[in-house]
């Protein structure tokens, strides 16, 4: 996996080591995180059982814009916003709605907004900021790191924050010895929580 | 004469010489498929007249090619239907059994997954009892593996046939009492099987499945059925005429030892019962009609020689 810097997965069962190996690559792959994560490593022992994820994540700093997916024109106070990708069309249009209301936000046909607006506002439109990719960033991750898991590990844990993250999944209550194992794990990648 | 099953493959142009044929040697139709210009025809014909089929399909783009899993029905047993195991291995799987030939039918387990927390019903195993034979589909660890198989094999009484990531070797190791069948390196993953290696892996799954199924047909010959389960489901075709109301592919699903009849239990197990099988032998003599556990299906039973005193 070129573009994750560090990722392993332990295990003492080597064949299942190498088909997780592969199913995580998969998962992170489908579900397009390979963009997101920095560094993972997997801990897995299936005898006690349990299953550890813990990873540092890339810094996210693009916000879409109007302007990214579409193209504003102005001619007085009418904006006229000429969609070319469709993929955020339905976050502009609860956003604008939102703003000035659905009389205000004519759509002509599928890829054209027209707007009348003052001249500041009109200003403002291209600049919008519509989608903020890290706000499901980490909801998306750790639904990855859920399919990746065994699915009869249904008590788990995970957290999220700093660039940081963690999911620990077993059949059985986590004990405290769970949080030590998270701190190696972490030490292992040369990182600490 | 020695039925065998096939897979007849060609245009749609004039197949039904090909169905008449079948029929006139003494054969079987067990399914046919229509799809856009090509037809596939399962049957089970008489050893010596393949050729003559091949000859006479010929002049019409048709293929034979033998399916020894033609008339079975197979359960692929899937530890849940949750995204984990499905659609792959599982799908795949099943798929691919179809393809040779056999009516494959998924069980997807309620409570399957987890080491210790692994479960199966009574609905569920009283389903897979219904079935020619069961591929248990586990995952990649042979500690889990070797904990949960005594809970899910427990009142299973058709051969189970395993697989798993660990290699077969390892097994055959670890699961005591073994079960009929064992292949390797098909654990839990989580993209379409296209590699060759990957297929091969498939193809291995439906040798072992030949293996044990013949193994069970071999133990059948020594005791014959009172009637062929193909020959009863014709006579099903002739005598229930509401069989051909029916919308599913397969309204009779063919079994080594029996069959699988889909129309409700209530309204027709005693019609199915008084099918003449022969002049003055009805079906309830050499049969059990019995409620399935599938939907409100009808499951016949065929009573081996040794039971009924009948050959017909």
């Amino acid at each position: 996996m070129l573009s994750i810097e560090y990722f392993q997965v332990e295990c003492y069962d080597e064949t299942g080591r190498e088909y997780y190996e592969q199913l995580a690559e998969v998962v992170l792959l489908d579900h397009n995180m390979l963009r997101v994560v920095h560094k993972l490593h997997i801990f897995i022992d299936p005898r006690i059982p349990i299953f550890v994820a813990t990873g540092v994540t890339k810094t996210i700093h693009s916000h879409i814009t109007v302007n990214d997916f579409a193209n504003v024109q102005i001619e007085g106070g009418k904006v006229t916003i000429a969609i070319g990708e469709e993929t955020y069309l339905s976050e502009l249009l609860r956003i604008l709605w939102e703003k000035f209301g659905k009389d205000h936000v004519d759509q002509p046909d599928r890829f054209t907004i027209i707007l009348n607006l003052t001249k500041e506002e009109a200003q403002k439109i291209a600049d919008m900021v519509v989608v903020d990719p890290s706000e499901n960033l980490y909801r998306d991750l750790i639904y990855a790191l859920q399919v990746i898991a065994p699915e009869g590990f249904k008590v788990r844990r995970q957290y999220y924050g700093k660039e940081r993250f963690y999911y620990i999944a077993s059949e059985n209550t986590l004990t405290e010895s769970a949080d030590v194992l998270i701190r190696e794990k972490f030490a292992l990648m040369g990182e600490s929580l | 004469m020695i039925l065998v099953p096939i897979t007849y493959k060609g245009g749609v142009f004039r197949h039904d010489e090909i169905v008449d044929l079948i029929e006139d040697l003494g054969g079987y139709i067990i399914q046919k498929h229509m799809i856009a210009q090509e037809v596939v025809i399962q049957a089970i014909v008489p050893k010596d007249d393949i050729e003559l089929i091949q000859k006479i399909g010929k002049p019409l783009t048709g293929d034979v090619t033998p399916s020894p899993l033609v008339g079975t029905e197979i359960a692929v047993v899937s530890m849940s239907l949750e995204i984990h195991h499905l659609p792959h291995a599982s799908c795949d799987l099943a798929e691919y059994i179809r393809r040779s030939g056999a009516k494959s039918n998924m069980v997807g387990l309620s409570r399957g997954f987890g080491k210790r927390i692994s479960q199966m019903n009574d609905e569920e195993r009283d389903v897979i009892n219904e079935h020619d034979c069961a591929v248990y589909l586990f995952g990649n660890f042979e500690t889990c593996i070797e904990y949960k198989i005594p809970v899910l094999r427990r009142g299973i009484t058709v051969p189970i046939i395993v697989c798993g990531a660990p290699s077969r070797e390892r097994l055959i190791e670890i699961i005591n009492p073994p079960v009929a069948g064992y292949v390797g390196h098909v654990g839990r993953f989580m993209h379409r099987t296209k590699e060759s290696e990957e297929i091969s892996v498939l193809d291995d799954v439906i040798a072992e499945v030949t293996r044990v199924l013949d193994e069970k047909r071999e133990e059948i010959a020594k005791d014959p059925l009172s009637v062929s389960p193909a020959r009863l489901m014709d006579l099903i075709h002739e005598q229930v005429q509401e069989i051909h109301e029916v919308t599913s592919p397969t309204p009779v699903t063919v079994q080594i030892a029996g069959l699988r009849v889909k129309l409700p239990y209530d309204f027709f197990a005693e019609k199915i019962r008084d099918i003449i099988v022969e002049e003055g032998i009805l079906l309830r003599k050499i049969a059990d009609i019995l409620p399935s556990r599938m939907r409100d299906y009808i499951l016949i039973r065929i009573h081996p020689f040794s039971e009924s005193n009948l050959l017909l």
